[in-house]
């Protein structure tokens, strides 16, 4: 039921590549280099969660990805296509073809009832707003029932799960995922997980989630490290114990780090 | 608590400032006719110039106050619902909802004491001038001094401070009880009722004109309290019915509009309480303008015809009459601009919340602009129908007619200015708004 509209064939084999990418905030002796040269590839179908200490430039990493801000350098490819210069509007309209996002906060509209939030961004793209395909969605994520509630007449669980389908309801290239559990307590974040990680097993997206939270980074395949605006390395099938441990270390990994910079990052 | 309002009114002074200008300008306008009272209490002024003052001074100033009462407490409406975010914070933090309440109250306080205290200057200066084409026209006689006292303070502090705190508390009891879980019909038929009574309240008003003297020269009062009590009604009244009419134009509306219409029409039909804070100046504006404007061209026509004016010359008291209804009616109209800058700005957050779902810049405003054209016409058809209830029994009652003999001009006009200031501003606080990053404009800067 969730089967693509493109072909099978035209979906990319890599869902998102980052190429020498760099972000300076300010000018002068306040300048802070957020990402400093970040290059990576992310194969279709993967979960990868990006961690790192606060100020390491995970936020910048993820808005500089999504389309959300303009790196100073460096190369961004979602699904196949290239970030290009252009307006905000342009930006826009690329973001909504191939980029879903979840955030910490929801970013519901508050006057829209459950299935006109998760039907908003195919309206705002002039696209076929599919009842059944919509219905659907949110079935899936367990708000079958909820169709008409406004957003604040559910829980921050729940509103989640709303901002979930809406990102999938689009079916983008990438979903990225910035602090999804942030305000959520243990057992609707587990749900949360859940629910993204079975997106990416059931229905081959690809999910990136910025994170601080070594539990929730245990849910992704693989996790990033990011320290001080550089990679600081990777982890495969990651549990919350070697993801907090890495997480200690990467402070005295500073010296270390440049090796694990490598040119292409596959993972 | 009042250390509390006190450090948020100094650290926060951009957020005050559209409560402090509505606070001053109210202040200025009701101070300056205020101060004809004082002028005229002055020991050897002659009777026929004292006369012409305090019949200005209380019919004009009279329903200045009330238009003033209400363009405040619209705005501290408005101001105090943007800060529901702040007062939930405050909850968490342990305060009670009576702390909450003594430090919003507190801050509208003390912001229209700072608005009335700043009013002080412009409105000697204001008197004097008004005094100036009193004695210009020969209605006062040229060896009246200007006095400046307590009528102009007492009636200046006492309105800007009343109808502040009085709209405060209102508000806030509402956002401290949104905040506790409360919500629904309660509040709902409150308002109801409110809308009703000034409903009933205006249409008296309105109806006292026939039961008047024709040649009474406060005739024009009744027509005017009673314009303004209508505006009020219908403004918070509208935003049901205007939901109410959308929810059954919703299939056609959506299949005209697009996305853009589509975000418009749901904003609107379910954001009643926001849209009667715009909506009230927006009628009051039109409604004020329109009855105001039209009575004193009619006044002016039965005062020439009547041979009354036989000691002054008639254009000169014209012209002074056009200049008192003028001041009320720039005064309403900068009301006006800055309810919408304050309503529109707020939506900051909501506009970026758009722009992530995957709205462009342009469809922002698209959504923007429809709402401002709803908003338009419905204050337009509203204020209208408040203006001609003034306007008819007042052109009855002095002349013959139902209607002026002016023709539509000065409506045309006042609706022109209308949907100029409303689009303009809503648009182009808007595109401010929107030059921030949307992952920016999301995040809550309390």
């Amino acid at each position: 039921m969730f089967e693509r509209k493109r072909k099978p064939g035209s979906r990319a084999a890599e869902a998102l590549r980052l190429v020498s990418v760099s972000k300076v905030y300010g000018t002068g002796d306040g300048a802070v280099t957020a990402l400093d040269g970040v290059t990576l590839s992310l194969p279709t179908g993967s979960f990868t969660a990006v961690m790192g200490p606060s100020g390491s430039g995970k936020s910048t990493l993820l808005q500089c990805a999504a389309g959300l801000d303009r790196p100073d350098r460096g190369q961004v490819v979602v699904d196949g296509e290239e970030m290009s210069g252009g307006g905000e509007a342009a930006l826009t309209r690329f973001r909504r073809e191939r980029i879903g996002f979840v955030f910490q906060q929801y970013n519901l509209l508050p006057t829209l009832t459950v299935e006109e939030n998760t039907a908003l961004p195919l309206r705002l793209a002039g696209r076929r707003a599919d009842r059944e395909n919509i219905r659907a969605v949110l079935t899936r994520v367990g708000l079958g029932e909820r169709l008409g509630h406004l957003p604040d007449q559910l829980s921050g669980g729940q509103r989640q799960r709303v901002a979930i389908a809406r990102a999938l309801v689009t079916r983008p290239g990438v979903i990225f995922a910035d602090e999804p559990t942030g305000a959520l307590d243990t057992r609707s974040a587990r749900e949360v997980l859940g629910l993204l990680k079975e997106t990416v097993r059931l229905h081959g997206s690809t999910v990136v989630l910025v994170t601080h939270d070594p539990v929730a980074a245990s849910y992704a395949d693989s996790v990033l490290f990011l320290a001080d605006g550089r990679l600081a390395g990777h982890l495969s099938a990651p549990t919350a114990e070697a993801v907090a441990e890495r997480m200690t270390h990467l402070g005295g990994r500073v010296a270390g780090r440049h090796a694990d910079n490598g040119p292409l990052m596959e993972v | 608590m009042l250390f509390l309002a006190m450090r948020s009114v100094r650290k926060r002074p951009g957020r005050f400032l559209a409560t402090l200008l509505s606070a001053f300008l109210g202040a200025v306008i009701i101070m300056t006719f205020g101060s004809l009272h004082d002028t005229a209490a002055a020991p050897g002024v002659d009777e026929v110039s004292a006369e012409s003052m305090t019949l200005s001074a209380s019919v004009v100033g009279g329903y200045g106050s009330l238009l003033v009462f209400f363009a405040i407490a619209s705005t501290l409406t408005v101001a105090v619902r943007q800060r529901a975010e702040e007062i939930r914070l405050l909850r968490c933090t342990g305060a009670t909802p009576a702390q909450i309440t003594r430090m919003v109250v507190g801050e509208a306080a003390v912001v229209a004491l700072a608005g009335a205290a700043l009013a002080v200057g412009p409105a000697v200066l204001g008197g004097r001038l008004l005094l100036g084409l009193f004695r210009d026209s020969g209605q006062v006689a040229a060896t009246v001094a200007p006095a400046f006292g307590a009528m102009a303070l007492g009636s200046g502090f006492g309105v800007a401070l009343l109808a502040s705190v009085g709209a405060a508390f209102l508000a806030v009891r509402r956002a401290t009880r949104a905040a506790a879980g409360a919500r629904g019909p309660a509040r709902r038929r409150g308002r109801t009722w409110a809308g009703c009574a000034a409903l009933v309240a205006g249409t008296g008003g309105v109806l006292t004109t026939y039961a008047v003297d024709p040649a009474d020269e406060m005739l024009m009062a009744f027509p005017a309290y009673g314009a303004i009590l209508l505006s009020v009604g219908f403004a918070v009244l509208a935003p049901a019915l205007l939901g109410r009419i959308l929810e059954l134009l919703r299939g056609p509306l959506d299949a005209l509009g697009g996305a853009g219409g589509y975000l418009s029409t749901r904003h609107l039909r379910r954001r009643g309480a926001e849209l009667a804070g715009v909506l009230m100046p927006m009628i009051i504006f039109t409604g004020m303008a329109t009855a105001t404007l039209y009575i004193q061209g009619v006044e002016s026509d039965w005062v020439t015809r009547s041979g009354l004016d036989r000691t002054v010359e008639d254009k000169n008291l014209e012209t002074l009459n056009l200049v008192v209804v003028g001041i009320i009616v720039v005064f309403s109209c900068i009301m006006l601009v800055n309810s919408l800058y304050a309503a529109t700005s707020y939506r900051r957050r909501e506009f970026g919340q758009q722009r992530l779902a995957g709205a462009t810049p342009g469809q922002v405003l698209g959504v923007v602009g429809r709402e401002a054209v709803v908003l338009t016409l419905t204050g337009l058809v509203l204020g209208t129908a408040a203006g001609m209830a003034g306007i008819i029994p007042f052109t009855m009652v002095r002349t013959d007619q139902v209607l002026p003999d002016q023709g539509p001009g000065t409506w045309l006009a006042v609706m022109t200015v209308a949907a100029v200031a409303t689009l303009g501003t809503s648009l182009g606080t808007a595109r401010r708004a929107l030059s921030t990053p949307a992952i920016d404009a999301v995040t809550v800067a309390a």
